[in-house]
């Protein structure tokens, strides 16, 4: 297909593919050319223009790494360094990442590939890659001490093996796990089953995700590596929404999704608008007898999980993890509940020793989305996102299924806000409102609460009070 | 009887001439000495130190006063007042005038005694009159040399009372210093107050809705309560440092009414005085050196005069006797001496004493030249301390702590903190400012003890201990 080569030349044009200028030209003559990206939207897909043929995946605000074919090998050349991700428009974090970003590259090979990655490492200390969910020789499973020596700081490492199963998988430091995957090392794999497998379907879109979090306290942009549990952000490919692109797809299409979970809890990620089988977990491809119909599914933490639907609803659906506090950006987790405590008063009283005082929270937390007033520098805000109809109130773990007629095969841009037929978008009733009838018969009902005082009732309570005072 | 006339008459005006000399030189006048005081002084005084005597006086200078009290009272205009408006420093004055008149007066030639004898016999028939005039030969031998000790007595009057008013304005720098700064303080401390009431304020709301349990919302109410206690407290001490103030300015109850303060110190000087501007003022012309000085040279002055006068004294005299009688009359008349024979008392316990009042006064005129530039070095370190503690305040305590609050504002705007911690955060930034504020105090006291002991009056000036500017966690945790 000469249409992939031209593909090719373009993606590595929007990808600002430049040859690592930290890596010698002797080197350079030997090694795959290291592509750097500095992009952070969604890249077009990679389609393959040597070796065998498969259907590449998207990598939402990611990209593929591209190989080079020697001697029937696979070749891909991976550079652990320190990069600064932008997040989120306004927010930018200092991470470690490969090739320019984190995560690092797509990998992508077809089963039976024999695959050789060179690993460079420009980061300050020593490094490995740990191939999560692969079978290979024990000595290319990456893991520092155990299986080989580490890679000293300035070094190169090959790493040889057959990809041997069809599946998503992922891949990540194995030596200063802990510190490098707090600094966002980590990657997606995907194997393509070589030829017709009657498990794996063919797609029509195919989206790949590695969920990460990160402990940036507002303010700052470097992730604190010491935090065990309470992040405070939650991002899909080292990104929080709204600065998460959205998937977009043809009515009609196959999709398949691809989750993996490097964070330190799981998520049930949460679609809308359709259902969808789990078709594919870390041991591989499910059975067909044993897939059931979901809208959730949880991926638990350093699992896999592939699903898939066909998209056969129009319009914009929100797609998300279903903890809640995941899908809002940094905020105080120490912060009282100011819901329905009386402020009157306490304003001015305030205002007077806090001149920007505002009074925050007191309906609730989406007066976040309604004022505009600074925040510290360099952070993301806790609930935002505008979608047409106002704030989505949103952040982190979030982003949206776009099912378009009329989005071309194979183009993955953003279409734009949905334009809903008439009368299907929920609307401002402005009749006559009846008392419903029940709250009646509740009162009356012996075992529930006493009715509120009545009028003549509330009389004889405040004399005596009155007497008293 | 010519003979007799001749021998009468040089004496007498020899005991004339020296006593008219004497008379013009030996004599203390109060308003030189204010003038001198002025001059001397003229940093302290502006040349505004007067006695008032007469009624006309004493109301120009309530019009001054009354002038002074219509503005907000600055630093100087507080030094003003207490010139023109203390009773404190009139009695200064009028001290110094007292004792430098009394130094004059032992510089004069003591009165020479003249006695009239009238002896009557019995019988009427004889009449014994008796004329006798007599005076201290030493007294006028020593005469130059009293004038010498009377004047270090009148040179130690007035240098005394450039000290003691010198001593004076700087209490009252310092008083209006104190004052100022426990104004200031209460406007903070009030501020603090209405932090913690709306902390307590909003705890407790938040519990009535069931948002806060007890606890919460008493840890909230606890800082209401140290508030409050702080405030009372704070103000209390305003009162105390204003009442001082009146004080030294000697205000009186019309004038307390119209006593408006500053709302806050003056800034720092662009400039602190160096180390050599401050040492080498002055030197020998320091207070505290000519007062020790004039000290030690009145002792060996006194000294020279009490070895002569400790071993005998001369009283020379003229006597003029007529004794009328029945039979006939005579006249007599001649000198006389008196000389005091030192049988018991040879001098020797006056003459030690004196040696030693002028080896204590010599030792004390050293100990005072070793001890003025120790002291003031001291004094300059207070100085500089604080001045470099207020202006690190000034330009990196609040900065940093303004820096904290903004920030906190926005935290606060993203909810990444409470209103609580916001509030308690505003209760630490309005601490530092009031630690700020007792830095500033702190140079000021300083400053004033400094301009003092640089003219040789040496004030109290410490350095106290600085609040510590607050770590930079968050506060209310």
């Amino acid at each position: 297909m000469s249409s992939r080569r031209d593909f090719m030349k373009y993606a590595s044009m929007t990808g600002g593919a430049v040859a690592a200028g930290s890596v010698s030209r002797n080197l350079m003559a030997a090694l795959p050319e290291a592509v750097i990206q500095t992009e952070v939207s969604t890249m077009p897909p990679l389609f393959p223009d040597s070796g065998p043929d498969y259907n590449p995946v998207v990598t939402p605000n990611g990209w593929t790494l591209p190989f080079r074919m020697r001697n029937n090998v696979k070749e891909f050349h991976l550079i652990a360094e320190p990069v600064v991700r932008e997040m989120t428009s306004g927010f930018n974090a200092n991470l470690w990442g490969y090739n320019g970003q984190s995560p690092g590259p797509t990998i992508e090979v077809v089963e039976g590939d024999r695959v050789r990655i060179y690993v460079t490492n420009n980061l300050p200390e020593h490094t490995s890659v740990h191939w999560h969910g692969q079978r290979l020789p024990n000595g290319m499973d990456g893991v520092t001490g155990l299986n080989q020596p580490a890679i000293p700081v300035g070094k190169t490492f090959v790493y040889e093996f057959v990809a041997k199963r069809p599946g998503t998988f992922m891949y990540h430091p194995h030596g200063d796990e802990m510190v490098q995957m707090a600094m966002g090392m980590m990657g997606s794999w995907v194997t393509h089953p070589k030829g017709k497998n009657n498990l794996i379907s063919d797609v029509d879109r195919d989206f790949c995700v590695i969920m990460n979090a990160y402990d940036i306290v507002p303010g700052a942009a470097t992730p604190k590596i010491m935090t065990m549990l309470d992040f405070n952000l939650w991002s899909w490919n080292s990104r929080i929404f709204p600065g998460i692109d959205s998937f977009n797809v043809r009515q009609g299409d196959k999709v398949r999704m691809r989750f993996g979970n490097l964070t330190m809890t799981n998520h049930p990620i949460h679609l809308h608008g359709h259902e969808f089988v789990v078709s594919g977990t870390d041991g591989g491809p499910v059975q067909t007898s044993a897939r059931q119909w979901e809208v959730t599914t949880d991926v638990a933490v350093g699992q896999m999980r592939q699903f898939e639907f066909v998209a056969d609803e129009l319009g914009d659906w929100a797609f998300h993890c279903h903890k809640s506090h995941h899908t809002m950006n940094a905020m105080g987790h120490d912060v009282p509940t100011m819901i329905g405590v009386d402020h009157s008063g306490m304003a001015q009283q305030i205002g007077s020793v806090i001149p920007d005082y505002m009074v925050m929270g007191e309906r609730g937390m989406a007066d976040m989305t309604e004022m505009e007033m600074p925040i510290p520098d360099n952070t993301a805000n806790m609930m935002t996102g505008d979608g047409p109809f106002g704030s989505v109130e949103m952040g982190g773990m979030f982003s949206m299924l776009k099912v378009r007629a009329d989005q071309p095969r194979g183009d993955y841009t953003d279409p734009g806000w949905y334009e809903h037929p008439p009368g299907t978008v929920a609307w401002e009733y402005t009749g006559e409102l009846d008392q419903p009838e029940r709250f009646k018969s509740e009162v009356s009902s012996s075992n529930m609460a006493p009715a509120p005082p009545t009028e003549s009732v509330e009389i004889d309570v405040r004399k005596p009070r009155r007497r008293l005072g | 009887m010519k003979l007799t006339q001749r021998r009468i008459t040089r004496p007498l005006s020899i005991a004339f001439l020296t006593t008219t000399v004497l008379s013009g030189c030996a004599t203390f006048d109060v308003n030189e000495s204010i003038g001198w005081t002025n001059e001397e002084a003229a940093t302290f005084t502006g040349g505004n130190l007067e006695l008032a005597r007469t009624a006309g006086q004493r109301a120009a200078r309530t019009e001054a006063a009354t002038a002074l009290l219509a503005e907000p009272l600055t630093r100087d205009s507080a030094v003003q007042l207490a010139l023109v408006n203390s009773p404190t420093i009139q009695a200064l004055i009028a001290r110094s005038w007292e004792t430098g008149a009394s130094a004059a007066q032992t510089g004069r030639i003591p009165n020479p005694v003249f006695s009239f004898e009238r002896l009557v016999s019995d019988d009427s028939q004889t009449k014994d009159l008796e004329r006798f005039i007599a005076f201290g030969l030493l007294d006028v031998l020593l005469l130059p040399m009293k004038k010498g000790v009377a004047e270090r007595g009148m040179e130690s009057a007035r240098v005394k009372l450039t000290s003691d008013v010198v001593a004076e304005v700087t209490a009252v720098r310092q008083a209006w210093t104190q004052a100022v700064a426990a104004k200031q303080l209460v406007a903070f401390a009030e501020q603090v107050r209405t932090s913690a009431d709306a902390s307590a304020e909003m705890g407790r709301r938040l519990e009535s809705v069931g948002n806060f349990s007890r606890l919460e919302r008493a840890r909230q109410q606890v800082f209401y309560a140290d508030a409050t206690m702080q405030l009372a407290t704070t103000r209390h001490e305003a009162v105390v440092a204003r009442e001082k103030l009146i004080r030294a300015l000697g205000l009186d109850d019309r004038q307390l009414a119209m006593l408006k303060l500053p709302e806050r110190l003056p800034d720092l000087p662009a400039q602190p005085i160096l180390p050599g501007e401050a040492t080498q003022t002055l030197g020998d012309r320091r207070l505290d050196v000519r007062m020790a000085k004039a000290s030690l040279d009145r002792a060996a002055r006194a000294q020279g005069i009490t070895n002569i006068t400790s071993f005998t004294d001369i009283e020379v005299g003229y006597r003029e006797t007529k004794a009328t009688g029945p039979e006939e009359s005579e006249e007599l008349s001649g000198y006389e001496v008196e000389i005091s024979l030192p049988l018991f008392d040879w001098g020797n316990m006056r003459r030690d004493a004196m040696s030693a009042q002028t080896l204590a006064a010599g030792n004390e005129y050293a100990a005072t030249l070793r001890n003025a530039s120790s002291s003031l070095r001291e004094t300059y370190s207070a100085y500089r301390t604080s001045f470099d503690l207020s202006s690190f305040y000034r330009d990196e305590v609040v900065p940093l702590r303004t820096l904290i609050s903004e920030e906190n504002v926005m935290q606060y705007n993203g909810m990444l903190i409470g209103v609580f911690e916001l509030l308690a955060d505003s209760r630490t930034q309005t601490s530092s400012i009031m630690s700020a504020i007792e830095a500033s105090e702190q140079f000021w006291m300083a400053d004033a003890a400094l301009q003092a002991a640089m003219m040789g009056r040496p004030m109290d000036a410490s350095v106290g201990t600085m609040a510590a500017a607050g770590g930079g966690e968050e506060a209310g945790h």
